[in-house]
């Protein structure tokens, strides 16, 4: 057949790294998940990402607003304090991640295109937030292969939806396995079929290689079709899942002082703060980051307070505050903060309240709000950016999603510039047409 | 999503300065030295100091679309109607906002009495107001591009294009498509083999794979195409495959989902609902009968009580929505209707319409008052949802649809077997509205009590009441029949359902064509088929988007029609094989024009039927009423209801967060919101269903108990499962390596199974279920 395959096509457009990503992959189907040495000096080997969907409250968390001038404004309703050798300022209502203050590193100048959730929430996972693209997880996943062949490089907890954790135009392997979808009881939420006794695992892995070979003939004679390659990569991956997969789901071994230690099992439900069991949630990361997955993220996606402002804050700080602070705790003991990024965002935030005004509401602000990371490679006890005295626009140290993409990347020694695939003729990255830039204050 | 706050209180407070503004010269003739003096010493201060920073040419950001600086736009007025009416201060907004009744302006405290009583002698006076008018500035711009607002021009009837390649059309439809590739110099690919085109268009067209024998009755030419395209039309599946497509549209499920408090109630009626829609497919009844029944059924006059009951079924279009909990929910009745626009919105029209809830259509020219312009259609309707499983924390009870002649059903004794053993959580109230046990009831729609026009909700609030807008439709679909008048004693959903079944809506055949074409050709020729607005894609082929929507009406707004134009054309009979091209944007350019049919997975329901069939245990009946009829429960306190079934996936039990287990894991739409196009993502989930999933490992096993009745021959029972799993023969290799696979395995198993043959069955369970784990089971040519 005289034209030029995927593979081949990836090849010729080489996109430096990208290339050397895929050819693994080309080499035999079973290699695509294998670990490989990023490009860069990393600092960071995997990430947690913490998503606060909704848009948390920044300046009732982090970006602390007092009161200033004469005229009364918006800002902070929450108490502050600074904390710990760095004096970093943290809300009262979140007393357990404030003893981590020392490993924070807090952007306070985030900002973002859109004040529309669905359309920034892709963006913050995606770069884009109209077309489907690659889940910043499948990137990671793709640029560095797992640490774990029998695990996914890229697992979803209580995602909204599936683009956010798609591979879109990577290979199909690369996409999240999600664990619980949104609306699904978050302690009960497993990987569905991941166990069953009906035949020995010999024979199982015998009549894979059956259903393969057969999938193989299936694709040869279908020219080079990227999503029939994107089953037979999966089915290899399914497959492997079942070896590894139940034990790290099953929190039956923790003892009962961790799982009081990360709340898990405390549902805590309030006004627009659902039921996430978000303890659950974090120490399954911990557990899921030790197996050697490379992206995990974890989702508490609460924080659209509009009515009731005082009441649905306070539940959100209270029900993520302590299981975030363990996980923190129990990554720090084990060596792993060293190398794991953690991150803390939303899609946006919010404007304060509207002082004088008796009314307990707040809506969306995209244009400034707070990120945290911790671990790494990122500066402990550290603020970048500044906004204005109500908090509504940065003053410096603006960071766009892009430029966020591009400083994660780089941590994990990956170059946005180059980790990219051609698809349909469009060159695709995370960092999209525009690009980002590497936040290089923020680096320790 | 939830509303955003209003605009006026996350404005930064800046000093105002816009006395540079404010026009000095007297042009009112008639006013009298009075009125000007009480105009500048007590209006023109207040309004400058109090509204100017949110309401003028020079505001940072503009309240709700008023300007208070100038008149004639206080009498034009913003999102929320007019601002002031000259002499009549009890209906003018200002007033009512100053009062702080309903509408609270200024926002941050109400100002003192005395000024508030100035204001309405103001208005009394017929508001003297010496002011000049500003130039308007470009504040309630949305486009005007009219290739950007495509969607809103009149239907056309293009002309038939002419193409270089004059042997290839078969059809206008293949004239219309050539002539693109051909702009791009490209051609399309050849024709499907007749084994592709077999399979593929009886699963496009009733969603189930061919048998054996219908296949070589094709390929051996004892059937012509049309003849099994005409065979297809006529089956009962075929209602079942587009009428779930339907479903998908109309967010279909059989409970209300999380409401927000956690708590799912079941919709015990809604699967009548589901009958109507197949059997409106399989009748073929007339797209704009069909929406029009789904929007006034009850309004419509019936010839018998059959007829009656069917119209009123057919409402429940409006009922069967996700509603969020009517606790501390102060616009829960709005929140219904924001459901119904929104299905009609973004299903029938395209249009994301429920923007303007909060605000005018941020890019469409949909302003807010057309949004309650429809609204108080709604709010002139009564929805019947039923009893919420009588929690009245999440919905109140309403009564439902009594039918006549519909059968009765009982509830179901799986279902009984589960529910009574347990204890709802909250006790649940007493039923407000009581039936005869067994009543066939539906729900739906009625004329409301009191019909009455919507009053502006500003920012969505339903406490934040701006003026009335009387009832009526969106002004941009404009040139629809002006004599479509809603007369003042009914909700006007009748007359909605004519103008939207009108010739001359823009949208209406546009969306409904596409959606076809797009479950023909796995993409739409417009891609976005819920959104035709200025976010949505544009069509690739404008041209034949507009013949094929002229051609169904003009045809009846048949869409048994439609699909046969559609599948007896060259371009639906093409190969999928697009793999001869030199360049992969050349490939990818004729694919997405057309010029080469797409490889595409089947969806959630197709799967599991395509493995029913293949193991011989589709039960071809349709499934009678529902697991949860009769039973008004909260899902969410019981265990899964979900019980085996062989009968197409269209009647297993859809209940929203809780779908059938068989199905998740190829991407089902949630239900919620209206779904025009299903995700296909690879997902490693998808693997492990494959190899684990109880369903598939049972359907093996039977799979494998028939092969074995078939022969104690290995050869014929290979070649019997090849026929049955793909209509085929297997090829030498594959023949090889089953046997193969069935050998070693049974001696695999020797260790941990002694009797003989139990371990036989095992292995050809483990052979049938590769067969049915195989991509060539999933994907259609």
């Amino acid at each position: 057949m005289n034209h030029l395959s995927r593979r081949q096509m990836l090849h010729t457009a080489s996109c430096g790294f990208g290339y050397l990503a895929m050819s693994g992959i080309a080499s035999a189907a079973t290699a695509d998940l294998t670990a490989r040495a990023p490009r860069l000096r990393a600092k960071a080997q995997r990430v947690i990402f913490l998503n606060m969907g909704g848009g948390p409250a920044q300046m009732d968390t982090f970006d602390y607003k007092p009161q200033v001038g004469k005229k009364p404004h918006a800002g902070s309703i929450a108490e502050f304090k600074r904390r710990g050798q760095s004096g970093l300022w943290v809300s009262e209502l979140l007393p357990n991640i404030a003893r981590h203050a020392d490993k924070l590193c807090v952007l306070n100048a985030m900002t973002a295109d859109t004040s529309i959730h669905a359309q920034s929430m892709l963006q913050l996972h995606t770069g884009d937030r109209l077309r489907p693209c690659p889940s910043m997880g499948s990137w990671v996943a793709y640029g560095l292969g797992t640490e774990n062949m029998n695990l996914p490089g890229f697992i979803s907890f209580n995602t909204a939806k599936p683009a956010e954790y798609s591979a879109a135009q990577l290979p199909s392997v690369f996409g999240g396995t999600p664990i619980g979808v949104n609306g699904e009881d978050m302690s009960k939420a497993t990987i569905s079929n991941i166990y069953s006794d009906h035949l020995p695992m010999s024979v199982k892995r015998r009549q894979l290689d059956l259903i393969q070979a057969m999938n193989r003939d299936h694709l040869n004679v279908r020219a080079d079709d990227a999503q029939l390659e994107g089953v037979i990569q999966t089915m290899e991956l399914g497959f492997r899942m079942q070896a590894a997969a139940p034990d790290l789901l099953d929190l039956s071994q923790e003892s009962k002082t961790t799982l009081e230690r990360y709340r898990v099992g405390k549902n805590f439900a309030a006004g627009t703060c659902k039921a996430s069991d978000f303890g659950r949630q974090c120490l399954l990361a911990r557990r899921f980051c030790e197996a050697g997955v490379r992206f995990i993220e974890i989702t508490h996606g609460s924080w659209d307070q509009h009515t009731d402002h005082r009441r649905d804050l306070t539940a959100n700080c209270a029900t993520t505050d302590a299981p975030i602070a363990a996980l923190l705790d129990d990554l720090d003991e084990r060596g792993l903060l060293e190398d794991t990024l953690v991150v803390w965002g939303g899609e946006f935030g919010r404007p304060g309240l509207t002082p004088g005004q008796d009314k307990d509401q707040t809506g969306h602000q995209h244009r400034a709000f707070t990120f945290w990371m911790a671990g790494g490679g990122v500066k402990a006890g550290h603020v970048h950016g500044s906004t204005d005295e109500t908090g509504s626009n940065p003053v410096d140290g603006k960071v766009h999603f892009r430029d966020l993409h591009a400083t994660i990347l780089h941590l994990l020694g990956l170059d946005h510039e180059n980790l990219a695939v051609v698809s349909g003729g469009r060159r695709i990255r995370l960092t999209g047409l525009q690009g980002g830039s590497v936040v290089r204050e923020i680096l320790a | 999503m939830r509303r955003s706050s209003s605009p006026a209180s996350s404005l930064p407070h800046i000093v105002s300065l816009f006395w540079l503004l404010v026009g000095i010269s007297v042009n009112a003739a008639d006013m009298t030295a009075e009125q000007r003096s009480f105009f500048e010493s007590k209006i023109r201060p207040v309004l400058v100091k109090q509204c100017y920073e949110c309401h003028s040419q020079e505001a940072k950001k503009l309240g709700g679309k008023l300007l208070l600086d100038a008149p004639s736009e206080m009498i034009a007025g913003g999102e929320s109607g007019p601002a002031m009416i000259p002499g009549k201060p009890d209906e003018s907004l200002i007033v009512q906002a100053l009062r702080y009744d309903g509408l609270e302006m200024p926002p941050k405290k109400r100002l003192p009495e005395q000024v508030v009583n100035d204001f309405i002698t103001w208005v009394k006076m017929g508001a003297p107001d010496p002011r000049v008018d500003a130039p308007k500035s470009a504040k309630k711009a949305v486009t005007t591009d009219k290739a950007a607002l495509w969607s809103y021009q009149p239907v056309t009837n293009p002309r038939v294009p002419l193409v270089r390649n004059k042997e290839w059309p078969r059809h206008a439809i293949d004239s219309f498509v050539l002539a693109k590739l051909e702009a791009k110099s490209l051609s399309p690919t050849k024709d499907a083999a007749p084994e592709m085109l077999i399979r593929r268009v009886y699963f496009d067209l009733i969603g189930l794979p061919p048998s054996a024998g219908e296949v070589s009755a094709f390929v051996s030419r004892h059937l012509s195409f049309q003849q099994v395209v005409d065979e297809l039309l006529e089956s009962p599946h075929f209602g079942e495959r587009w009428g779930r497509h339907w479903l998908d549209v109309a967010r279909y499920a059989e409970s209300n989902g999380n409401d927000g408090l956690s708590r799912n109630p079941s919709f015990p009626h809604a699967w009548r609902y589901r009958d109507y829609v197949i059997r409106a497919f399989n009748e073929d009844m007339p797209y704009d009968r069909f929406i029009t029944e789904q929007i006034a059924g009850d309004l419509l006059p019936a010839d018998s009580e059959a007829q009656r009951d069917r119209q009123l079924i057919a409402t429940g279009f409006l009922a069967i929505g996700a509603k969020p909990a009517k606790a501390m929910n102060d616009n829960f009745e709005m929140d219904v209707v924001a459901d119904q626009i929104g299905v009609i919105g973004h299903g029938i029209m395209g249009l994301s319409v429920g923007c303007a809830r909060c605000h005018d259509h941020k890019t469409d020219p949909i302003p807010t008052r057309d949004y309650y312009a429809l609204a108080g259609i709604f709010k002139s309707t009564e929805t019947l949802w039923g009893a919420a499983a009588h929690q009245g924390l999440t919905a109140p009870q309403t009564p439902l649809h009594e039918l006549k002649m519909a059968a009765k059903v009982a509830v179901r004794p799986e279902a009984e077997v589960i529910i009574s053993k347990h204890e709802p959580r909250r006790p649940p109230a007493k039923p407000a509205f009581k039936y005869a046990a067994d009543t066939p009831l539906a729900m739906g729609v009625r004329e409301a009590k009191t019909v009455v026009d919507c009053k502006l909700n500003i920012d969505g609030e339903s406490k934040k009441l701006g003026a009335p807008i009387p009832r009526g439709f969106l002004t941009a679909c404009g040139g629809i029949d002006p004599g479509i008048q809603i007369d003042a004693k009914q909700s006007g959903r009748l007359q909605l359902a004519q103008w939207l079944t009108s010739k001359q809506h823009p949208q209406t055949a546009r969306v409904m064509v596409n959606r076809v074409w797009q479950h023909l050709f796995g993409e739409g020729l417009v891609r976005t088929p819920d959104d035709f607005g200025i976010t949505g894609e544009r069509p690739t082929h404008p041209e034949l988007l507009d013949h094929l929507a002229t051609r169904f009406m003009s045809e009846g707004w048949s869409i048994k029609r439609l699909i046969r134009d559609i599948v007896l054309s060259r371009t639906y009979q093409l190969s999928s094989g697009n793999g001869d091209l030199q360049s992969p944007e050349a490939a990818e350019n004729r694919l997405s024009l057309f010029g080469a049919h797409r490889v595409r997975r089947l969806d959630a329901e197709a799967v599991r039927d395509a493995m029913l069939a293949a193991t011989g245990d589709l039960n071809p009946q349709p499934g009678q009423g529902s697991l949860i009829q009769h039973q008004n429960v909260l899902i969410n306190e019981l265990p899964p209801l979900h019980q085996p079934s062989t009968h197409r996936s269209v009647y297993l039990l859809m209940l929203r967060n809780s779908m059938p287990p068989e199905l998740t894991p190829f991407n089902l739409p949630d239900a919620i919101t209206v779904a025009g196009k299903r995700d296909t993502s690879t997902l490693a989930t998808q693997s492990l269903y494959l190899l684990n999933n109880a369903f598939l490992v049972g359907q093996s096993k039977r799979f494998a108990a028939r092969l074995m009745q078939v022969s104690d021959d290995t050869t014929t029972r290979i070649e019997a499962a090849y026929r049955q799993a793909f209509a085929r023969k297997p090829t030498d290799s594959e023949m090889h390596s089953a046997r193969d696979f069935i050998r070693e395995t049974d001696l695999m198993l020797v260790s941990t199974q002694n009797d003989e043959n139990k371990r036989l069955t095992d292995a050809w369970a483990a052979f049938c279920q590769a067969l049915l784990a195989s991509n060539e089971l999933r994907y259609v040519d």
